[in-house]
């Protein structure tokens, strides 16, 4: 429900009816649009009119569009270039590993010189005992074959004196048979 | 082309005040309406259907009551401070009287903005323009009758649209 009548209304409009440009402004006015039209080149300046909302919606949907572009490439990844990235982990390792690695190596020295010692003693042990176990049994055998040259030696001259002794009985024997036939012709 | 200029100083000569009393009631604005003036006799001399055009002076008060609320439409008023409220064209002397029947004036004028064409058009003529129904029924193609039920829902709708 409305608030205020129609007489109020009517008096508004009336009042609206009754306002009066002056005179000069009116002059103006026409003086103007006639310039306007009678040169057919009204200025641009001289207009008010605005583009059409067809024109400003397609002006600002390419504003945004262009805008978007820009704000994708800017912001877009650019494309990975494989040698860079590579040349760039490698340079990123290599500084992070140059400290650790000089550590390492060092570690890894000690290490090997330490494993080398050990080996090297127990080589040596095992090259010693060895060595000890070859030359008892050297020794060993050397005995025995001395033991055996002695029984050899022993055997042979045994044999001698053996055969020395058949030999004194066989000259005796020879000797009396000698003798014996001798005096077998003596006789 | 010579014949469409000579109309158009005839129609000057003839309606270029009542056209600019007009555009300056509806805008309430000496320098808007002589912009607006401009405009329209620009628009009418690039207007390609003007030889179907019968009755000029009726055709170049509905073309700048259409260019007069198209200009309002454009402004917003709502986003003027009083500070920014400029002087308007009125007879009346003192400063609050005129800052009042600005209020008045612009309110209004706002509410008829938001009137469909016909009862806009009908508005303008009957209250603004004073012309009579039957001249008015002329010009839009309809009986008196016709043309003053328009202008009571007219009046009836203002008053919903102002007493909000």
């Amino acid at each position: 429900m409305s608030n205020i009548d129609e007489n109020e209304i009517l008096r508004r409009l009336e009042k609206l009816s009754q306002i009066k440009p002056t005179h000069e402004a009116t002059e103006r006015a026409i003086n103007r649009a006639r310039l306007g039209f009678s040169w057919g080149t009204a200025t641009r300046s001289y207009k008010i009119k605005s583009p059409s909302p067809i024109i400003k919606f397609a002006a600002a949907a390419a504003l945004l569009i262009c805008a978007g572009y820009i704000i994708g490439r800017v912001s877009s990844a650019q494309p990975v270039d494989i040698e860079q990235l590579r040349a760039e982990i490698e340079a990123s390792l290599r500084s992070s590993l140059a400290a650790s690695c000089e550590q390492i190596k060092d570690e890894l020295h000690q290490q090997v010189q330490r494993d080398l010692t050990e080996f090297a003693a127990q080589t040596l042990a095992a090259s010693t005992t060895a060595t000890d176990q070859r030359l008892i049994e050297l020794i060993r055998l050397i005995d025995a074959a001395r033991m055996q040259d002695h029984l050899r030696v022993a055997a042979a001259i045994e044999k001698i004196e053996m055969d020395k002794e058949k030999l004194g009985n066989g000259l005796q024997a020879l000797a009396t048979r000698t003798n014996e036939l001798l005096r077998t012709e003596q006789n | 082309m010579e014949n469409r200029q000579e109309k158009l100083f005839e129609l000057l000569d003839k309606s270029g005040a009542s056209l600019y009393a007009l555009l300056t009631r509806l805008t309430l604005r000496e320098d808007v309406a002589e912009e607006l003036m401009q405009e329209l006799f620009i628009k009418l001399s690039n207007y390609k259907g003007l030889r179907k055009i019968k009755n000029w002076n009726a055709y170049a008060h509905k073309a700048a009551v259409n260019l007069a609320f198209d200009w309002r439409r454009r402004q917003k008023r709502a986003c003027l401070s009083l500070d920014n409220v400029p002087e308007i064209a009125s007879n009346e002397k003192s400063p609050l009287s005129n800052l009042i029947n600005s209020e008045e004036s612009q309110e209004m004028l706002d509410a008829i903005r938001q009137l469909n064409k016909a009862p806009r058009q009908a508005i303008v003529m009957r209250y603004i323009q004073q012309q009579p129904y039957e001249d008015i029924a002329e010009q839009m193609n309809k009986t008196t009758h016709q043309v003053r039920a328009l202008c009571h829902k007219a009046i009836n709708r203002l008053r919903d649209l102002i007493g909000k």
